[in-house]
């Protein structure tokens, strides 16, 4: 019984009503505690401020006086509970495989390595640009009934589905089962 | 207890949830995009409507933060700029496999490639701080 539970929570994939119950949760508890509406994507802001302290570029230096608040600790937060999470469920510390791509695509490392870097600058690039990411428009945004926020998100998975279905054709050959 | 202490403990929940949920796995994000396997639509949109009854009775409520101050919430206001970027956004989400928040708690799972996404990110956030010096309304 004990086992069964600890499995559940542990080991295997929780259900989407536990875990989106448990993300949404976090909107009005971060207003109720701090004021703050979730999101996560400007904080990369933080980081570019903390390697280019003396950065010229006025949006680096007027938005991120100082790079050491709440974003920069919520993102270390978001890496611990991964962390933590891969613990419980008995997995290795350190993994090269990314799901089917890497089991798929036959790609050199060097090569995933761009390819990621790639996608993720774009990520950091059409995330400024629109003025927040998943957290920040998707959930919180179109929590608090913001059309901007649905209009985005409409993007992001229109964007997403161009670049999977992508992906699906030339590199990893077939579906994600 | 401070603010930045408060961010670390819900960023950590934050991260447990995102990863046991699945949300960081590359296949159940490719599996959404193609079609093949909505979880994460169910997820997004579980929290969607969790946030929304949870921020409605916060408005509802006398003392609607901690400290008794009235919301402040964040909007974003939508230009043709901001179309073009989410639409980048998605195609960048569809690659990786990843967005800004489930990158971090791949990061903690211990995947390599993570790193090459966050520092993607990151390159990225820098590329719109040089656009925005030339063009201030982005």
């Amino acid at each position: 019984m004990i086992e069964t539970i600890s499995r559940g929570i542990f080991v295997e994939s929780w259900h989407f009503l536990v875990g989106g119950s448990l993300i949404g949760i976090l909107v009005p508890l971060l207003y109720y505690f701090y004021n703050t509406g979730l999101g996560v994507s400007t904080g990369y802001g933080n980081i570019v401020k903390i390697l280019l302290r003396t950065s010229q570029l006025r949006w680096i230096k007027e938005k991120f006086p100082n790079p050491w608040n709440w974003r920069l600790f919520f993102m270390i937060g978001i890496v611990f509970g991964g962390f933590l999470s891969a613990r419980v469920s008995g997995a290795s510390i350190v993994t090269m495989e990314m799901g089917i791509f890497t089991q798929r695509s036959g790609l050199p490392t060097i090569f995933s390595a761009v390819y990621f870097f790639i996608g993720g600058s774009m990520l950091g690039l059409g995330a400024r640009i629109a003025g927040g990411c998943t957290s920040g428009h998707s959930i919180h945004g179109i929590a608090n009934l913001h059309k901007s926020s649905i209009v985005v998100t409409i993007l992001f998975l229109l964007g997403g589905a161009i670049a999977a279905n992508v992906l699906r054709i030339f590199l990893l050959g077939g579906g994600a089962s | 207890m401070s603010k930045n202490i408060g961010f670390l403990f819900f960023g950590t929940f934050f991260g447990f949830v995102l990863s046991r949920v699945g949300a960081s796995d590359f296949n159940l994000i490719y599996g959404m995009f193609i079609g093949e396997n909505l979880k994460l639509v169910g997820v997004i949109g579980t929290a969607i409507i969790v946030a929304y009854v949870g921020m409605q009775s916060l408005r509802k409520q006398a003392k609607q933060t901690r400290t008794g101050q009235s919301l402040e919430i964040s909007k974003k206001k939508l230009t043709s700029w901001s179309l073009s970027g989410a639409l980048i956004f998605g195609l960048g989400w569809g690659m990786a496999g990843a967005c800004p928040g489930t990158v971090l708690a791949q990061l903690g799972e211990g995947k390599i490639f993570a790193v090459f996404t966050l520092a993607g990110i990151t390159f990225g956030t820098y590329l719109y701080a040089l656009l925005k010096e030339k063009q201030p309304n982005l």
